[in-house]
């Protein structure tokens, strides 16, 4: 067996308190050295190239115009919602279910240290994918006009750009609240896939411009829905709906960011703070 | 310097850590032994602050695990050598730690030496390791801050004898230099002879504690025998008509009386005798005897099995 000492050979620099930056770079290095995180940012990554690469395929082999501006930031919302989210969930939950969370938590037992390191970190990966796609987006439709023969349609204002980065942001934040409530992967997952493709892509968009009691109900709990008259103030009035953009839509837009991103940020923050680690 | 102060923990109608009180000195090996569920893991959990005492508080050199600036610098903890990431690297795993606590790089090819873990092996995935592996990659993690006090939760669990031994070197070289080392185990062979201290804990409560010696001292019963011979039933007779209690085990007896005695008795009752030995108390009758009611085996299986051993 090895005779080697336990002693250090060189001394080791005296020991201060873990700065926060510190935490920030392991929870970073955590969601890339693994496997499974690997394969997970190539996924997000090649889910954006194809999407973008079928877009202009479309474009090149039909006689289609091309698609403006705000078609390719509508259609490149979809791979990074879908994606970027599960990185979110996968940084809080990983640690559960592999049980790293025993080591994590006794290097920092700062809970809360922790906590903001993972969101920052997460944070930071999700405004990187979120300007790749935007640049994809750009050189789209730069390459879709140069294809179709027309010149770019750069249709997408500033206003709209920050509302499609604030509903990724807020996505990014739900996923992060709900597995922190609910600790476990597939659990989280499902809770966030079911609010975004089935009761925002589905049950409320469906039901909304139905019924009269789903018109008053729903801006308060679907976030998506509390957007519209700030995105698509113009398409509702065509609609005949009324839009509501003053108070009364701030406070519907808040009350649903409140249900769906805050409630579960803040209960997923207690409860990973008082669990008991094991 | 552990100190462990009327340390308790309910779990609804469950106690699993009873007013528990102990201190784990530095310069020493304390090892804390208990059964399946007895409360050890639970305490060591309170001790770095992944669990919350319901009463009492664990101090570590007389601060609280919280309150230690980098905490891996001063305590190194091994709870559970399998909570590790199955997709990442031996390595990696020690790179993980050196990067949070702020060690040089070289420190991880240090430990990897230190715990005999090869370059090849290093770079396996965890997935791919064996339980002794795993282990060891644990106490290179525990180790690696170069901290002045261990805890170490079954470290002995999966390796082999070889690192069993290993294993109790490299823990008496860290008591010698000063360390404070904490280990549990729920087998007696493994601490025993490592262990300057021990903690015996059954059912969430201290049973016994102090060195090998105090503990057998403080139960001592007057003398117990194991005899064999070609007449157990005049033996039987004449030993009882001496006002000793006579029990049969396996194919001899156990009797309340020093060896000499039961000698005496045989060679009055002019009874050959095939065996005859101490069946005195060793530890681990008492470590059974103490934790009995945490037992999932009777008392007469023990006794069977000490008399065939």
């Amino acid at each position: 067996m090895s005779a080697v000492s336990v002693a250090p050979s060189t001394p080791l620099p005296t020991a201060t308190k873990v700065p926060f930056g510190r935490l920030v770079m392991v929870e970073w290095r955590k969601m890339t050295d693994t496997r499974a995180g690997r394969v997970m940012l190539m996924i997000t990554g090649g889910l954006i190239a194809l999407v973008a690469g079928v877009i202009l395929l479309v474009t090149a082999l039909s006689d289609m115009a091309a698609l403006d501006a705000y078609n390719w930031m509508s259609a490149l919302s979809f791979p990074v919602s879908l994606l970027v989210p599960v990185l979110a969930i996968m940084i809080v939950t990983q640690e559960w279910g592999q049980r790293t969370h025993m080591v994590t938590f006794t290097l920092e037992p700062s809970r809360l240290k922790v906590v903001f390191a993972k969101l920052v970190a997460v944070f930071v990966l999700g405004i990187v994918t979120m300007a790749v796609a935007v640049g994809v987006g750009a050189l789209g439709t730069v390459i879709g006009g140069a294809i179709a023969g027309t010149d770019p349609n750069w249709n997408v204002t500033g206003e709209a750009l920050a509302w499609t980065l604030l509903t990724q942001i807020l996505y990014l934040l739900m996923g992060f609240g709900f597995a922190m409530l609910l600790l476990n992967t597939p659990a989280a997952l499902v809770i966030y896939y079911g609010y975004t493709l089935i009761l925002e892509a589905s049950v409320f968009s469906a039901l909304y411009f139905v019924f009269d009691w789903a018109q008053s109900l729903f801006p308060w709990i679907s976030m998506q829905v509390a957007m519209m008259p700030f995105i698509a103030g113009d398409q509702m009035e065509a609609a005949g709906v009324a839009v509501e953009d003053g108070a009364l839509g701030y406070a519907r837009l808040f009350t649903s960011i409140a249900l769906w991103v805050g409630l579960p940020l803040v209960l997923g923050t207690m409860r990973v703070l008082k669990s008991e680690l094991k | 310097m552990i100190k462990v102060e009327g340390l308790t923990r309910v779990y609804g109608p469950f106690t699993a850590v009873d007013d528990v009180s102990f201190t784990a000195e530095a310069g020493k090996v304390t090892g804390f032994l208990g059964p399946n569920g007895a409360g050890k893991s639970t305490t060591m959990r309170i001790m770095v602050g992944l669990t919350n005492p319901t009463k009492g508080r664990a101090t570590i050199d007389g601060s609280l695990y919280a309150d230690l600036p980098n905490p891996g610098r001063h305590v190194g903890v091994l709870l559970d050598a399998s909570a590790q990431h199955d997709g990442r690297t031996g390595r990696e795993v020690l790179t993980l730690a050196a990067m949070t606590m702020g060690l040089p790089k070289s420190r991880v090819d240090e430990m990897l030496e230190l715990v005999s873990l090869t370059p090849s092996e290093a770079k396996r995935r965890i997935k791919n390791y064996s339980l002794g592996m795993k282990q060891r990659l644990g106490i290179a993690h525990a180790l690696i801050g170069d901290p002045k006090v261990l805890i170490l939760d079954e470290p002995a669990n999966g390796l082999d004898p070889a690192g069993i031994r290993w294993m109790r070197g490299l823990l008496k070289e860290y008591a010698d230099r000063g360390g404070t080392v904490l280990l549990s185990s729920h087998l007696l062979h493994e601490v025993e002879q490592i262990a300057d201290e021990l903690i015996l804990i059954g059912n969430g409560r201290i049973v016994a504690e102090g060195t090998k010696d105090t503990i057998l001292a403080g139960q001592a019963t007057g003398g117990q025998a194991l005899v064999t011979s070609l007449d157990n039933e005049a033996l039987t007779v004449a030993l009882k008509a001496k006002g000793y209690s006579v029990e049969p085990v396996g194919t001899g007896m156990r009797v309340s009386a020093a060896p000499a005695e039961v000698g005496k008795a045989a060679l009055e009752a002019n009874v050959v005798l095939t065996d005859l030995r101490d069946g005195g108390a060793g530890l681990e009758d008492i470590f059974l005897q103490l934790t009995a009611e945490t037992q999932r085996e009777s008392t007469t299986q023990i006794h069977a099995e000490g008399v065939s051993a």
